[in-house]
């Protein structure tokens, strides 16, 4: 079901009114009731995947508390965590990993007849996937058990945040089933207008965004350099409201219930840096791989080299993590060399002594940004190119943008002979709004008017994106981008 | 980290005023629960507002009610002309491109010259051959569209076959894809209904239509909120607004070659499939070399189509046609109904009981409604070189499959009374010629 659909509006102020109207003791089953329906109406068997996976972890993870000695606690963990694994690995990687081998093969003179595999990926199993780690690897470092069965599958499956996260960590979820909180209008309100924002993201931003990046991807030979790189950030903001307006909806959904999910998405586009762009970019995801992946390996406790190892790879497999192909993995290793490099350019910068003065000021400040949002663009070029050819031949072109600029006119850029979908022309002034729409939000975000607006301005705003979503929704929206990882 | 924290503190934040029932109860105390709630809820306020809204345009609008959003495409540019036609047309044609593509396929051979699909309505063959054969000069309109299904029919009948625009007769070509394609979810999802449902009420058909709940509700939604409603004519409107701006502040190079259509189509080949735009889709006429090519193999897509046949879908279009009589009939349109040739090959992808459901139930209903049966298909007329592919008549099929057709008007005295009826005039000179020539 699909947060864009029909069905989820039927389904939402359904359960949001049956959640109410029951006593506290029947909330939680009920939502976990709605959860399985919620995932099944998808493909029915694959309920029965997240059940045993569910039923598994909650027995098993007690093994850990049991083992008397630290070795033996890893051990099961350990084996917890792969088994884990396994199951991703199967349903994700095993495609991948054959066609890989094959290849392989293939190079050495070695002809194999590989076998196919129907294997269709589970919505939301890398999400679900890494809350089981975590609550297994958690437990192993000391924190409690959860007691009862319905309220650690609801943690996993619990509707709003089942097939695209963000990750929830069960020691802030579990608690708020407990508290029999009582109906507010507060969360309706905060939560239709997440749920508005997050539709008028996906369906008006991030779908008309889509179409300038679908064409622009699918044949990069018919555009210049420059409409490639407005192509390129065009993708970058679909991304970003494709994932950040699903991210609403799921907090807004999460919210109608009195239920609070973490942020994913904190304007990751004024990052001055790599590192800065991970602290606010899927949030909920690159926490996890910190605390799992690399604190595990050693994070940067150890030697520089094993440190700078451990960033690499931790980003390496994040970029496995969304999905299994070749252009994932090399955005994630990109992004890995991004984040070694800024920390070497740190301390080059301290090295040499770079005027302190010049790196607090605001020019380096915004040029930074700058830099940094170019720099996340190129990636974003690995990873939305449907192999490593097409993105090859973006950034080729691309990357002879500052020659072509020397002698620019109008007539170089394609998209503006394109005139219909007019979003292709628009591009040249949408995009720019876009990107100062972050920096004026983030210039707002401590002002008092924007944290608590007018109680008119907030039914305004309300009745707009009720009418912008009903007249521009598209019949068909596309799926999220993350339903696939 | 932040807000971790914010969460971690959320389980004690979830403590609070009342429930809905304690709401109530707490209001009838405390005043009128309207303006409790008013004052209680900005996402309530905002739903009445825009409720408000819709009903108040929805009000607003009722003169614009005729103000169709025909778009560029096969069925825009046909009701379009249709529309504007001051003329009222004899004999319409219906079907799909089994019907479409020998019509007019043929008439750019007839009249050897690329006639432009987009405006292209009607078929001078057709009319120049009743004449001749039977001294009647009628004209013909072609509703035949691609991928036009009974449920399609039933509505150009119903919607714009009326009044001053009723025709004496109807002519319309079927095929079994027309009553079993597999491809298809729904009557709605048909590109034809798009823009055919604006133009009338489908609310006693609504089932069929819509057997899908979602669909249903998208379409009582649309009842509801006028904004829903109205969304393409809106958006349409918005987006003219948005182009001239965009026109003016950011005009396309000077000396570029203009964005067609169709150069569109293979960038962006999801978007907007069904557009047409005038110029772009030619009947040519047949050269040798296209006569040597021999037939295109498209049975690939046709097994699609067929695979497993799905009787819901054949007894809702059978709905469809019996419907589709019966409105004719009522309005005093004699309908020939004719069961288009196919090639061996592709009637072979059909299973017996599929095919004899489809041409034993389209003759019998023909009959019990009062319609023409002509079985093209079993009348031997047709071989292998008369198709392009392996449904669709070539032009020289197209022109064979006139002949037919004119022949068993001549020879059919119900459809020449209505045509007779219909004040058709009659060309006696060219009647007394013909009667002296055996056919």
């Amino acid at each position: 079901m699909l947060f864009t659909s029909l069905q989820y509006l039927v389904f939402l102020p359904t359960v949001f009114l049956l959640y109410w109207i029951c006593p506290h003791r029947l909330r939680v089953p009920l939502l976990l009731v709605a959860s399985y329906v919620f995932y099944m109406s998808w493909r029915p068997i694959y309920g029965l995947l997240i059940a045993g996976l569910t039923l598994g972890n909650f027995l098993l993870v007690p093994l850990i508390t049991k083992a008397t000695t630290e070795k033996g606690k890893k051990w099961v963990v350990g084996l917890i965590v792969a088994a884990n694994l396994i199951t991703l690995g199967i349903f994700k990687y095993a495609t991948f990993t054959i066609t890989c081998l094959k290849d392989s093969l293939d190079l050495v003179g070695v002809a194999w007849r590989e076998p196919h595999l129907h294997i269709l990926l589970p919505l939301g199993i890398s999400f679900f996937v890494f809350e089981f780690i975590h609550y297994a690897v958690e437990v192993y470092r000391g924190k409690p058990l959860v007691k009862s069965l319905i309220d650690f599958s609801l943690f996993a499956s619990f509707f709003p945040t089942q097939i695209a996260g963000p990750i929830k960590r069960y020691m802030d979820f579990i608690p708020q089933l407990s508290i029999p909180a009582k109906f507010k209008w507060e969360y309706v309100d905060q939560g239709m207008n997440l749920i508005l924002m997050g539709l008028f993201k996906k369906l008006i931003l991030g779908d008309n965004l889509a179409l300038a990046v679908e064409a622009g991807f699918a044949h990069p030979a018919n555009f210049g350099s420059v409409d490639l790189w407005l192509i390129a950030y065009a993708y970058a903001f679909q991304i970003f409201f494709d994932f950040s307006g699903y991210t609403d909806i799921a907090r807004g959904s999460a919210l109608l219930f009195g239920y609070k999910v973490p942020i994913n998405f904190n304007l990751p586009y004024i990052s001055a840096n790599v590192s800065d762009f991970w602290h606010r970019w899927h949030i909920s995801l690159s926490t996890w791989l910190r605390d799992y992946l690399y604190i595990p390996m050693g994070g940067s406790k150890c030697s520089q080299w094993k440190s700078y190892r451990n960033l690499f790879v931790t980003m390496a497999l994040g970029g496995l993590w969304h999905g299994a192909a070749m252009h994932f993995l090399i955005w994630g290793a990109f992004h890995g060399i991004l984040l070694v490099l800024h920390k070497e350019y740190q301390k080059l910068c301290e090295a040499l002594g770079v005027a302190k003065n010049l790196v607090n000021s605001k020019v380096y400040h915004w040029v930074s940004v700058v830099v940094t949002f170019h720099l996340v663009v190129i990636g974003w070029v690995f990873f939305r190119a449907e192999d490593m050819n097409i993105a090859g031949q973006m950034l080729s072109k691309m990357m002879m943008a500052p020659v072509d600029l020397l002698h620019f006119t109008a007539s170089q850029l394609n998209i503006l002979q394109i005139r219909d979908p007019i979003i292709f022309p628009a591009l040249l002034i949408i995009l720019p709004i876009l990107m100062i729409s972050q920096v004026v939000i983030d210039w707002m975000n401590d002002k008092r008017f924007y944290q608590s607006p007018p109680w008119a301005l907030q039914v305004c705003v309300m009745v707009a994106l009720m009418c912008v979503l009903t007249v521009f929704s598209p019949d068909t929206s596309p799926k999220f981008i993350y339903f696939q990882f | 980290m932040k807000e971790t924290e914010a969460t971690k503190n959320a389980a004690a934040q979830r403590l609070c005023e009342s429930t809905p029932s304690e709401l109530a109860s707490c209001a009838q105390s405390s005043g009128c629960p309207i303006t409790r709630l008013l004052k209680g809820s900005t996402a309530v306020v905002a739903l009445m507002v825009f409720l408000a809204l819709n009903y108040y345009i929805a009000g607003k609008s009722k003169d614009n009610a005729n103000n169709y959003k025909l778009d560029k495409s096969w069925v825009g540019w046909a009701v379009n002309d249709f529309i504007k036609s001051p003329d009222r047309k004899n004999v319409v044609f219906l079907g799909s491109s089994l019907m479409l593509v020998p019509l007019s396929g043929n008439d750019a051979n007839y009249l050897n010259k690329k006639l432009d699909g987009s405006k292209h309505h009607h078929s001078q063959y057709f009319e120049d051959q009743l004449k001749s054969r039977t001294g009647y000069s009628a004209s013909a309109y072609t509703f035949a569209l691609p991928g036009e299904m009974p449920s399609d029919a039933y509505m150009v009948t119903n919607f714009l076959l009326k009044d001053e625009k009723q025709p004496d007769v109807i002519v319309y070509g079927v095929g079994p894809r027309d009553f079993m394609d597999n491809l298809l979810p729904s009557p709605s999802a048909t590109d034809p209904f798009r823009v055919l449902s604006q133009l009338g009420s489908i609310d006693d058909h609504a089932s069929l239509f819509l057997p899908d709940w979602q669909a249903r509700l998208d379409y009582e939604l649309g009842k509801v909120f006028y904004f829903y409603k109205d969304r393409e004519k809106i958006t349409d409107k918005l987006a003219k607004l948005a182009n001239t701006g965009i026109n003016d502040v950011l005009p396309a190079p000077k000396g570029a070659k203009p964005f067609s259509i169709f150069d569109r189509r293979q960038l962006l080949p999801a978007y907007r499939p069904a557009e047409l735009e005038e110029g772009e889709a030619f009947f040519r006429p047949e050269t040798a070399e296209d006569k040597k090519r021999g037939i295109f193999d498209n049975l690939a897509e046709y097994r699609k189509r067929y695979k497993e046949l799905k009787w819901d879908t054949f007894l809702t279009q059978m709905q469809f046609f019996a419907s589709f009589l019966d409105v004719a009939k009522q309005r005093g349109i004699h309908v020939v109904v004719m069961a288009m040739p196919i090639t061996d090959v592709n009637r072979s992808l059909l299973s017996d009981r599929a095919w004899g459901a489809y041409m034993n139930s389209v003759k019998a209903l023909a009959k019990a409604k009062g319609a023409s049966y002509v079985d093209l298909h079993n009348s031997g007329a047709f071989q292998v070189t008369d198709f392009m592919d392996t449904v669709h008549l070539s032009p020289d099929g197209g022109k064979k499959m006139l002949d037919c057709l004119v022949e068993t008007i001549r020879l059919d005295s119900t459809t020449l009374s209505y045509l007779n009826k219909g004040n058709v005039e009659i060309d006696t000179k060219s009647l007394a010629q013909r009667k002296g020539n055996s056919l």
